[in-house]
């Protein structure tokens, strides 16, 4: 890191004070700011997403949010919700249809036993290919949840875990790089300071909404990504048809220039 | 083939198995042994020391009968056996070449010369020295000539019919020849020529097949009672891989496997005999059992051991272990199936697949227990909390469905009744006019809907109904407010009434009106009004 400091110092023009490197895009600069960011790619410790296609959120400008244009398999994503009916949950179901379509099980840790089959079915998840897990203690619950990120059989696990120390997380993290599969974590949003080992950590608000016919619209903010990027997107969520789209015209100028931009 | 064991098939663990005699552990050893070979048979003598395996037209699937003949010797060093074995055209032939063939130039002598190489001088003294060659095959069609030098001890005669010939200077099969076969079935008994007839082909001889072992079971007592988990452990590790052998040799894969360990009565003020933990105040058990289901039938010791020890760690016992038993309560043919690189019958490599997922779910419902891992299955049902039913994933039958003709049965004749009391039955939303909302369809009575006809239902739904404080402007009027976990929820949107009205003649009525609403920081809720009281209960979220 230091020696980077310093020769970045010594290839950076003089005269240039400019406050947001981000912003720099000069032709010579290029290739030196790709380079500090592989560095801290690299510092932050992420293994760097495989070659392999995105995975698709199911939502076309969630995916333009995020900087892989996507999930990507053996990884983690955090779905914060903010209470009770958030949606958060739908979303990351919908990214759970996505991760199944090219096959495996979809595995449910549902210790709560609040998880409701016929509207997942509705929403298009294969009920052939379900599992639930309904574990009695935490305990088993997280450990269930780390033998089947194992599994390669699995596309993708998808569980409410509140809370989650920083060394079950990790297992769990390395579990999902092991197996290879997709896990979900839909968690409170008061963990959000928290420190996280997800490849992704999405922050779910819902929006209230002034049209009865219309489909519920959801705020999701990408709070922290391994790869950068950021910003926030509004979606609407079809209630019936179960397809998840940019909202259209509420969505306020600047959050629709972004993703416009992605 | 022939197999002599000359000194007992339990060698190895001659004294920690007492309670089988020679006869039981030759059986076990045959249903190993049927992994080389379908038909194989136990010597039907009053004291086996044999096995015989039928291996024609099998020598191409292992190369040559030499290769054969050494793959299964080497497998047999593997269990610690030391064996002779031959390979021969008759069943007599190949007893008498595991026995007294001498060296490795039988071949030969079988061939008809070399015959003082094979010093059998030594064969009527001792009979038994195993310095020699182990493996001995007999050319096809060269039986009679390899039978010639050889002792008539090789015949498999009586002592006394042996003793008699002996008597008369006849030492050697060849001498037989030279004799008329009439003088000697007077002379001799009928066994000599139905022996020799056997032995050179002249006359068939069936293996005594055994019958396919349809009870794997293993156990084992301890010499010395024993609390020392580690000792359990190997004790079951052995079992366990026996039982996995005698499994694979039927080819068939364990389901259900249940395990048993005895315990010593420990009497009086009781020392902490655990496993693990302190036993407390548990009463002392005779003997601790458990069983562990599987979701794909396995004959893979490693994976039987694997769910075996996840159980033994929580596991309590009584007192010192004394015995240990392992069983396949419940088997299935095992899937054997080619791998392939890449799967063609499913959409891609990440198939569903239940090969990759048994490990998993063996594992889950292992530690879990078999009614915590589930498939959902949907129900045409209109009370939400009952449209669907788990079933366990491990559950040897799924229960069957509701026959769909007793249900109709049923509503038919209720229908009537409803019809006799002047009642009209509904089942599924209001028929009559509701103010805003997507619950109203045509729905004829009796009619039951499927999960797609619905308006959304929430993703989460609360296990029971929790009753609410609602405030709505009419008493039958949609909510405007309501509080829940301490917290005022003001209601800015409703979708609905649905009712739901359905279920009456299963108990307790059930007749409920259901809103979706969404409050003012845009959560959605699913509320409803039981009917027939007024209160207000929240039922799920829309997560």
């Amino acid at each position: 890191m230091y020696t980077i400091c310093g020769k970045s110092a010594s290839m950076l023009p003089g005269n240039d004070n400019h406050p947001n490197l981000g912003t720099i895009c000069g032709q010579a600069r290029g290739p030196l700011v790709e380079a500090l960011r592989q560095r801290i790619a690299q510092l932050e410790g992420s293994r760097q997403p495989k070659s392999d296609v995105p995975l698709s959120t199911g939502c076309e400008p969630l995916d333009q949010l995020l900087p892989g244009r996507g999930l990507h398999r053996g990884t983690l994503v955090e779905w914060l919700a903010s209470g009770d009916g958030s949606g958060a949950e739908s979303l990351a179901l919908v990214a759970a249809r996505e991760a199944c379509r090219e096959g495996g099980a979809l595995v449910i840790f549902d210790q709560a036993r609040q998880f409701y089959p016929p509207e997942a079915a509705r929403m298009g998840i294969d009920l052939d290919r379900l599992i639930v897990v309904q574990a009695a203690s935490r305990t088993d619950n997280l450990w269930a949840l780390d033998q089947a990120l194992r599994c390669p059989g699995v596309a993708a696990g998808l569980a409410w875990p509140e809370e989650l120390d920083s060394r079950t997380f990790r297992r769990l993290q390395l579990a999902a790089e092991q197996g290879g599969g997709l896990g979900l974590l839909v968690r409170p949003e008061e963990v959000r300071q928290e420190p996280s080992w997800a490849d992704v950590r999405l922050w779910v608000r819902p929006l209230p909404c002034g049209d009865p016919a219309a489909g519920r619209r959801l705020s999701v903010q990408l709070l922290r990504s391994r790869q950068g990027g950021g910003g926030s997107v509004e979606v609407e969520f079809d209630d019936e048809a179960r397809v998840v789209h940019l909202a259209p015209s509420r969505a306020r100028p600047a959050d629709r220039r972004r993703a416009a931009r992605a | 083939m022939c197999i002599w064991l000359p000194h007992g098939p339990a060698q190895r663990t001659g004294a920690a198995r007492p309670e089988l005699d020679q006869r039981q552990a030759l059986e076990e050893l045959a249903a190993w042994c049927r992994q080389f070979s379908p038909l194989v048979g136990v010597e039907d003598s009053p004291d086996p020391e044999c096995l015989f395996l039928d291996v024609t037209g099998l020598e191409h699937l292992f190369g040559n009968e030499a290769s054969l003949g050494q793959r299964i010797l080497d497998a047999l060093d593997g269990r610690g056996l030391e064996v002779r074995m031959a390979i021969a055209d008759t069943l007599g032939a190949a007893w008498a070449a595991a026995h007294f063939a001498a060296c490795p130039g039988t071949r030969q002598s079988a061939c008809g010369h070399g015959e003082a190489a094979c010093g059998l001088a030594r064969f009527p003294v001792d009979p038994k020295p195993l310095s020699r060659t182990r493996l001995v095959i007999v050319p096809p069609g060269q039986s009679q000539n390899a039978l010639r030098p050889l002792p008539i001890e090789a015949l498999r005669l009586p002592r006394d019919v042996v003793e008699r010939l002996h008597s008369v200077g006849i030492q050697r099969i060849e001498q037989l020849e030279v004799l008329p076969r009439s003088d000697l079935a007077l002379r001799f008994g009928p066994a000599l020529v139905g022996r020799w007839d056997q032995a050179t082909g002249r006359r068939s001889e069936p293996i005594p097949a055994l019958p396919p072992v349809q009870v794997f079971r293993a156990r084992q007592d301890l010499e010395y009672p024993t609390a020392r988990r580690e000792i359990v452990e190997s004790v079951l590790q052995r079992l366990v891989g026996r039982l996995a052998e005698m499994l694979l040799g039927s080819g068939r894969g364990a389901v259900r496997v249940d395990c048993r360990l005895d315990c010593q009565q420990s009497g009086g003020h009781s020392p902490p005999y655990d496993l693990q933990e302190s036993g407390g105040h548990s009463p002392p058990y005779e003997a601790a059992e458990f069983s562990i289901g599987l979701f794909r039938p396995s004959a893979s010791p490693q994976h039987l051991l694997g769910l075996v020890q996840m159980r033994l760690e929580r596991l309590r016992i009584a007192g010192p272990v004394t015995a240990v038993s392992v069983e396949a309560a419940a088997t299935a043919p095992l899937q054997r199936r080619q791998e392939e690189l890449f799967d063609l019958d499913g959409c891609g490599p990440r198939r569903w697949s239940r090969r990759l997922l048994a490990g998993l779910v063996d594992r889950l419902a292992g530690r879990l227990g078999y009614r915590a891992v589930l498939r959902p299955r949907l129900v045409p049902e209109a009370q939400p909390e009952l449209a669907y039913r788990y079933d366990p994933l491990l559950s040897p039958s799924p229960p069957a469905p509701f026959p769909r003709r007793e249900r109709g049965v049923l509503i038919e004749s209720l229908s009537r009744k409803a019809r006799q009391v002047g009642k009209r039955l509904t089942t599924g939303p209001h028929p009559g006019p509701l103010p805003k909302g997507e619950g109203i369809r045509g729905r004829g009575p009796g009619r039951l809907a499927t999960a797609g006809d619905w308006p959304p239902r929430p993703l989460r739904l609360l296990g029971e109904p929790v009753p609410l404080s609602v405030v709505s402007l009419v008493p039958d009027g949609p909510p405007l407010r309501f509080s829940f976990r301490g917290q005022e929820h003001r209601i800015t949107q409703v979708w609905g009434p649905e009712r739901i009205e359905i279920g009456w003649w299963r108990g307790p009525m059930v007749a409920r009106d259901y809103y979706r609403v969404e409050t003012a920081a845009g959560q959605r809720y699913w509320l409803f009004r039981r009917l027939a009281d007024g209160r207000w209960f929240l039922h799920g979220t829309f997560e």
